[in-house]
């Protein structure tokens, strides 16, 4: 009697707990959790003026290490960075370009001189900086935390995911495992 | 009838109230000049200050307009500068995040200036003005525009690229803008110059409307103390003629009967008149002159009292009949030595009237003396008493008339022989001599019962002189008798 009482109750929390947070019973995961996850994917963005609304993570992994030069639309690429050491480039170097700090300049400074890659990096010092860059040239592309996203900016899907998407390819590891 | 008589009555009440009315503004004539003077000059004082205000305004809505114009007009060109100084500031630095910063700065004045100029087209209302507002627009447009990729050269690292558009294409429409800025603010101070020629105009008029204003009252204020200082002259001449009449016809009617007692005092001294009869008629007349000096002397001493209103009257009930038998009796004698004939008529049950004895007879006595003397060549007087109308003022009256077919007055002299001294011209040149006081004292005794007397008159055909006095069984006339005799 006192086993059925037991199951009875834990049965009866479960279910009040699931009623309390709905997210939970679609998700499989407590919304604080998601929402910390969200702010760790790292947003790729673009101006506004661009016509690009999806890359593939191979696309991006061009743009970035400077090997193509125009958009679509005929726009030329500017590629911007954040400064060494930051964990958004951190992440946008070991996801996107599969290499550290040392083999991506490495690889510009041999690109431009043997002429195979056609885009300088920008770098700048800061999130609101990068979204401000993006925002005033129209073939700018750019990555911020996601928490750090407006809507001066355009983020584009990844393999066609969003980047709230749980299956979003890019995040950014914590500052504490740095 | 009872009607009849309370419409008449109603009638005569404002007729009297007319009377007063228009008597105490003629007394009280230089004070309501003066007090007219005041309200013109409270008035002209009013309309100076609003007109001042009214130039103050003028003056403030110029300063506000234009110089906040101007003043907004300057700002935006500084903010027009400050975006194409940030633009050009982020070509002369290789660091990023500055250019950024610069880009971000120049955007920031950007916004200011577009707002600024959506705030002078929204405030915009000549045709001139709104032209000039859209095409400002328009230019800053193109300019930004053309600032866009300028900048997104600029970050893109295009340096030589940014210069070309700026030179191409940033240079001429910052030009245009900065010349469309320019002539905005000639415009304001277009505007500032037809308003301060407004205002000047405006100052004018309002200096020369308030030097017209000035004068007029001026006008007003030497014509009113014209008119004040002329009536009181004139009042003063014609007191001053009033009382040497007075002192002249008192003079001459003191003199006839001194004369006669002297005349009579000096043959009986001189031994002319010895016989007892002729000393008896010679008693008779000085006894009868020296009568008429008292009698004369005691009008002009009760005419003082009762104007001073010094006089105190005792008031009771008088039956009619008593008070018009006692009057024949005193003027009997001078009645029949002018041979007049003297008719009465007095209506049965008859109301008494409330008075007091002696200046009721005087009164009456007055009137009867002067039909006598102005009786002309119809030697007949007739007295009659009667009930009068109901007045709405004093309530039930009792009216006496006395009724001589003499002389007659003028109708234009009608109000003039109740004035103190007044003798007419007419009755001057006849060789009738008197006081002028005979009336006045009989109205002032009249009213002083509570009463009044009116006068119908037609020159050569006679005058009837009604003495109305007020019933004594009304309770109200007694009361109002009361408060006039204690007056």
């Amino acid at each position: 009697m006192r086993r059925l009482l037991a199951v009875v109750t834990l049965v009866g929390a479960a279910l009040l707990l699931l009623e309390v947070s709905p997210g939970a019973a679609k998700g499989g995961a407590s919304p604080p959790v998601q929402a910390s996850a969200t702010d760790q994917n790292l947003a790729i963005i673009v101006n506004h003026a661009n016509t690009v609304d999806d890359l593939t993570l191979k696309e991006l992994r061009t743009v970035f290490l400077g090997e193509r030069s125009h958009w679509p639309n005929g726009r030329r690429i500017t590629l911007v960075m954040m400064d060494p050491g930051e964990p958004e480039r951190t992440a946008v170097l070991r996801d996107i370009c599969r290499m550290n700090e040392t083999e991506f300049s490495r690889h510009f400074l041999q690109g431009l001189f043997t002429g195979e890659v056609f885009v300088s990096p920008k770098t700048l010092s800061s999130p609101t900086g990068v979204r401000k860059f993006v925002f005033n040239v129209p073939g700018a592309i750019g990555y911020v935390r996601a928490s750090d996203v407006d809507g001066t900016v355009k983020v584009i899907r990844i393999n066609g995911h969003a980047v709230d998407d749980p299956d979003y390819p890019l995040r950014i590891e914590a500052r504490a495992s740095k | 009838m009872k009607d009849v008589d309370k419409a008449r009555a109603s009638r005569n009440g404002f007729q009297k109230y007319f009377r007063r009315v228009s008597s105490e503004i003629a007394r009280h004539s230089s004070s309501l000049l003066l007090f007219m003077v005041f309200c013109v000059v409270i008035a002209v004082g009013a309309f100076m200050i609003k007109d001042l205000h009214t130039a103050t305004d003028q003056a403030q809505r110029m300063y506000a307009g234009s110089v906040q114009g101007l003043r907004e007009i300057g700002e935006l060109q500084y903010e027009a500068q400050e975006t194409r100084r940030s633009t050009l500031y982020a070509l002369t630095t290789n660091d990023s995040n500055l250019q950024v910063e610069y880009a971000d700065q120049s955007r920031s004045a950007d916004g200011l200036v577009t707002e600024g100029i959506a705030q002078y087209l929204a405030g915009a209302r000549m045709t001139r003005e709104l032209e000039l507002g859209r095409r400002l627009q328009r230019d800053w447009a193109e300019y930004l525009k053309v600032r866009d990729e300028v900048l997104a050269s600029i970050l893109e690292g295009s340096t030589k690229e940014a210069v070309d558009l700026d030179l191409s294409g940033g240079v001429p429409s910052f030009d245009r803008v900065r010349q469309d800025l320019e002539e905005v603010k000639r415009l304001y101070d277009e505007q500032a110059s037809e308003q301060l020629k407004l205002v000047g105009v405006s100052s004018r008029r309002s200096v020369l409307r308030l030097v017209g204003v000035l004068c007029l009252t001026l006008l007003f204020a030497i014509a009113s103390v014209w008119v004040i200082q002329r009536s009181k002259m004139l009042s003063a001449l014609k007191l001053a003629k009033m009382q040497m009449d007075f002192v002249a016809s008192v003079s001459h009617e003191l003199r006839t009967p001194l004369a006669v007692i002297c005349a009579s005092a000096q043959n009986i001294a001189d031994g002319v008149v010895d016989e007892k009869e002729q000393l008896a008629k010679y008693g008779s007349v000085i006894g009868h002159h020296s009568r008429q000096l008292t009698e004369l002397v005691n009008q002009i001493l009760l005419f003082a009292s009762t104007h001073e209103g010094r006089h105190r009257y005792t008031l009771r009930p008088l039956q009619v009949s008593t008070i018009i038998e006692s009057v024949i009796t005193n003027t009997r004698e001078l009645a029949e030595e002018a041979g007049f004939a003297v008719e009465t008529n007095i209506e049965e049950n008859l109301a008494p009237v409330r008075g007091d004895f002696s200046a009721v007879c005087q009164c009456l006595q007055n009137l009867v003396l002067n039909a006598v003397k102005y009786g002309g060549s119809h030697p007949a007087i007739a007295i009659r008493a009667f009930r009068g109308g109901a007045d709405v003022q004093y309530g039930e009256e009792v009216r006496i008339s006395v009724e001589d077919h003499g002389i007659g007055i003028d109708a234009s002299e009608l109000q003039q022989i109740f004035e103190p001294f007044y003798r007419s011209p007419v009755v001057k040149a006849a060789q009738i001599h008197g006081t002028g006081l005979g009336l006045p004292l009989a109205r002032s005794i009249a009213e002083a019962m509570g009463g009044r007397i009116s006068v119908v008159s037609k020159v050569g055909v006679g005058s009837r002189f009604t003495l109305h006095l007020p019933a004594s069984q009304v309770v109200g006339t007694e009361k109002r008798a009361e408060r006039v005799a204690q007056l």
